[in-house]
């Protein structure tokens, strides 16, 4: 009975505490508009100063918003308008993506931009593919389970309730998921396409269980977002409003409550008074120099930018940078392992149809004794359009006549991939290079090498996909190795000599300074990070307008939601 | 060639080979070379369901070829002949890509990164022509453009294994850069779209038909089932 009444209210319960999409405009949905958008002085301090409005600082800003604190976001990249700005073009879609200059280096260096970086309100959940699943309880207790890594000085426990609340504000469709702590979700799964419905036979045939989902795309109208039409273009950045980013999920809300979104603004420096507290932002707009004073700040720019931004904001009393007195920030940044495993079939299978996330197996996502490593890896469906595949092809060595031929056989491909918890390692870290940006801000440079846990990780991942690959009746197999998701750079640790901040995202070294992003995860699992990041601000901005956190503003009543 | 994927083709000669024989011509609309797997098949036949901004960014890749305002003449005479050797343009219709990469470098579109070792992009594409006719010279021909088709495609193919020297860049990560430029251009195009079967963009009108062997109404079947890995494996291609 309860089943059956649960089943019937899929898609049927509005998120609480939340009226993004029903605020939206229903005849421009993917975006809201900035037009009368509450604005605060520059010298008058606000209540929380928020850099980036992606996953993190998105979330922060409206969770706050709720609680009647004056916020201010400063975004570098845009305030889109998807209408006009985003085009269902792969090359048209460059804009999305943080393509400023950065450098990269280490034995195994990571490919920044498109894949990783976005820029604009609404972050890289602009052009991430959609998959939001939950961290494993196992994430959070790494060290003492494993041996390995570390373990994060909160538990899953923590954010359980903030995943559940997100579920629904996404929202998340996907059938019901047995793995880490089980739990269904508030929308039904998707259809996949004829490949999706390959590689579950596949995985079948290996013993191996693949589920549908789970997505932030909402199956069905949801306010006034619309359904997704299956137009495969998730990477561009969703015109049509159904996959979920905060753009569409938290900014309208945010607007609402009395956020000031501040776009185009790139921030250069924290400032810090005599009392060892942030006073305000620095930043550029339109060329200019300007400043935003606050009560307290957040940073939420994500692995690369937040430590460069810390790295960069130095004074007499932090000369390595701000909160860096161990010389721990930047240090410990993650990337994903993410092979991917492409099979041919006999039929046409057109993969550029359907959302490219679809179905998951997270089966071998922790350690198993006989694998010969610690933690594991999960499988996904992954869809790349033509210069993607391109892509794939010359990563298998093909170029020319070859190349031209394997590319007019795209029909009949599609593709897998893993996602492989890649250890942090302290050596694989964010520093600032010499060379300077437009705004005379040295340009970050992240530094990446694998270890052998990761590699054999990933070298297990990969026989694991060719086995469901050829067990779905693939004619050949073609292989790319690459990368997926930054996160860490400023984890959060029990102690200031472990890492940046404390389980409130409080730095350690600074009393009204917080990271609201993905750099404060110690460990990343092998799920998609940005419902964790989402969870992580939304729990903390529970916290500081519980007022479960001091060195918050202190003049601040408490207000009813 | 990465992993163990020993059935691929081994690149066993530089043999310049040609698209399968039985390939059809293209009957309506365009793609380079006018071959296709879809000779019925005009993704411009669809442009009226699209929607505004997309129709300009694409048409524009068609209509608008970019004069060459980066490269100087010579760089462009061999980068050009490069192009076509990677991506086998052999003759007319041919994909504008060195207009295009042209483009991209003109404007100074980053990708967002930068390898420690690696010139800045533009840079890297001037040293990779001075590399590529440096090696067309030692083969006795005054460029690379100048040189035989075999002679090019065997300074590909070093270039593709990283075998070339080239004082201050590391000529694998210069292949990387290179082909990441010229396959984004190509592959964007609606040409290539045609080449390939692609539904290209779909909104507002969006895809229904998902599953195995399914079509939109507009989307046409192929008139050519090889499997390339047997074909150029058989055919000793690479």
């Amino acid at each position: 009975m309860k089943a059956r009444l649960a089943r019937g209210l899929k898609g049927a319960v509005r998120p609480a505490g939340n009226d993004s999409s029903l605020l939206l405009d229903p005849n421009h949905p993917s975006a809201p508009r900035p037009q009368g958008m509450r604005r605060y002085a520059e010298r008058e301090p606000v209540d929380m100063l928020i850099v980036g409005c992606g996953a993190g600082g998105a979330t922060l800003a409206q969770r706050l918003a709720r609680r009647a604190w004056k916020v201010v976001v400063l975004e570098a990249g845009p305030f889109w308008d998807p209408d006009k700005d985003w085009v269902s073009d792969e090359a048209g879609s460059h804009a999305l993506y943080w393509t400023e200059p950065r450098v990269i280096g280490g034995s195994d260096p990571v490919e920044l931009g498109k894949n990783n970086s976005g820029r604009g309100v609404g972050g890289s959940m602009v052009h991430f593919a959609g998959f939001a699943p939950r961290f494993h309880p196992s994430d959070f207790e790494v060290a003492s389970r494993d041996g390995v890594a570390a373990d994060w000085p909160i538990s899953y426990e923590e954010l359980r309730p903030h995943y559940e609340r997100l579920e629904h504000e996404l929202p998340v469709a996907g059938e019901h998921w047995p793995w880490g702590d089980p739990h269904g979700y508030p929308h039904s799964p998707h259809p996949v396409g004829g490949g999706a419905l390959r590689m579950i036979e596949g995985a079948e045939r290996c013993g191996i269980e693949m589920r549908v989902g789970p997505v932030a795309i909402a199956n069905g109208s949801f306010g006034n977002r619309p359904h997704c039409i299956y137009r495969g273009l998730c990477l561009q950045g969703c015109k049509v409003g159904a996959k979920g980013s905060p753009l569409v999920t938290h900014v309208p809300d945010a607007l609402a409550h009395g956020v000031e979104i501040r776009a185009e603004c790139m921030a250069t420096r924290i400032e810090l008074d005599e009392a060892g507290r942030c006073s305000g932002v620095t930043y550029f707009s339109e060329g200019r120099e300007r400043f935003q004073a606050a009560e307290a700040v957040a940073v939420a720019g994500y692995s690369i930018e937040t430590p460069r931004l810390l790295l960069h904001s130095t004074s007499a009393r932090f000369p390595n940078g701000l909160a860096n007195g161990n010389d721990l920030v930047g240090r410990r940044v993650m990337v994903q392992g993410a092979p991917q495993i492409a099979g041919r079939f006999p039929e046409e299978l057109r993969m550029y149809k359907a959302p490219p996330p679809e179905i998951a197996s997270e089966q071998f996502y922790e350690t198993e004794e006989g694998r010969g490593f610690a933690r594991g890896f999960s499988i996904q469906t992954v869809g790349p359009l033509p210069i993607g595949w391109a892509e794939h092809v010359l990563a298998d060595g093909h170029w020319g006549q070859a190349l031209r031929e394997y590319m007019r056989d795209y029909n009949h491909w599609y593709v897998i991939g893993a996602l492989n918890e890649l250890l942090p390692l302290p050596e694989n870290r964010v520093t600032l290079a010499e060379e300077t940006d437009a705004n005379g801000m040295p340009v970050a440079r992240m530094d990446y090498s694998q270890c052998d846990n990761d590699r054999a990780n990933i070298a297990f991942g990969k026989q694991r996909m060719r086995e469901i690959v050829r067990a779905a009746g693939a004619q050949d197999v073609l292989e790319i190795d690459r990368y997926a998701h930054l996160v860490g750079g400023c984890p959060m640790s029990d102690s200031p000599e472990s890492g940046v901040v404390d389980s409130d995202h409080r730095a350690w070294e600074v009393p009204n300074l917080f990271i609201a992003d993905g750099s404060v995860m110690p460990t990343q699992g092998s799920a998609n990070p940005a419902l964790t990041i989402m969870a992580l601000s939304a729990r903390l901005g529970e916290r500081l307008a519980d007022k479960r956190v001091t060195a918050t503003p202190k003049h601040r009543q408490e207000v009813p939601a | 060639m990465s992993g163990d994927a020993g059935h691929l083709p081994s690149r066993a000669g530089t043999e310049p080979g040609g698209p399968p024989q039985s390939l059809p011509r293209q009957r309506r609309g365009k793609t380079p070379q006018m071959l296709g797997r879809y000779p019925d098949y005009d993704v411009l036949a669809e442009v009226s369901h699209w929607d505004e901004p997309t129709r300009r960014v694409v048409l524009d890749r068609v209509e608008r070829v970019p004069p060459i305002r980066f490269f100087d003449e010579r760089e462009a005479a061999t980068i050009g002949a490069f192009c076509d050797v990677v991506l086998a343009q052999d003759s007319e219709p041919r994909i504008p890509v060195l207009a295009m990469v042209d483009e991209k470098l003109f404007e100074r579109k980053g990708e967002g990164y930068r390898h420690a070792d690696m010139p800045p992009d533009p840079q890297a594409w001037r040293e990779v022509a001075r590399m590529l006719d440096a090696a067309a010279a030692e083969q006795g021909a005054e460029d690379f453009a100048g040189a035989e088709r075999d002679a090019q495609l065997r300074i590909a193919d070093r270039f593709s294994q990283g075998k070339l020297d080239w004082e201050g860049l590391p000529v694998a990560k210069a292949w990387g850069l290179v082909m990441r430029d010229i396959l984004s251009a190509f592959y964007s195009h609606p040409w290539a779209w045609n080449e390939i079967g692609f539904g290209g963009p779909a909104y507002p009108r969006g895809y229904a038909r998902l599953g195995p062997g399914q079509r939109e109404h507009w989307e046409s079947p192929p008139e050519f089932e090889l499997d390339p890995v047997r074909d150029v494996t058989e055919r000793g291609l690479e």
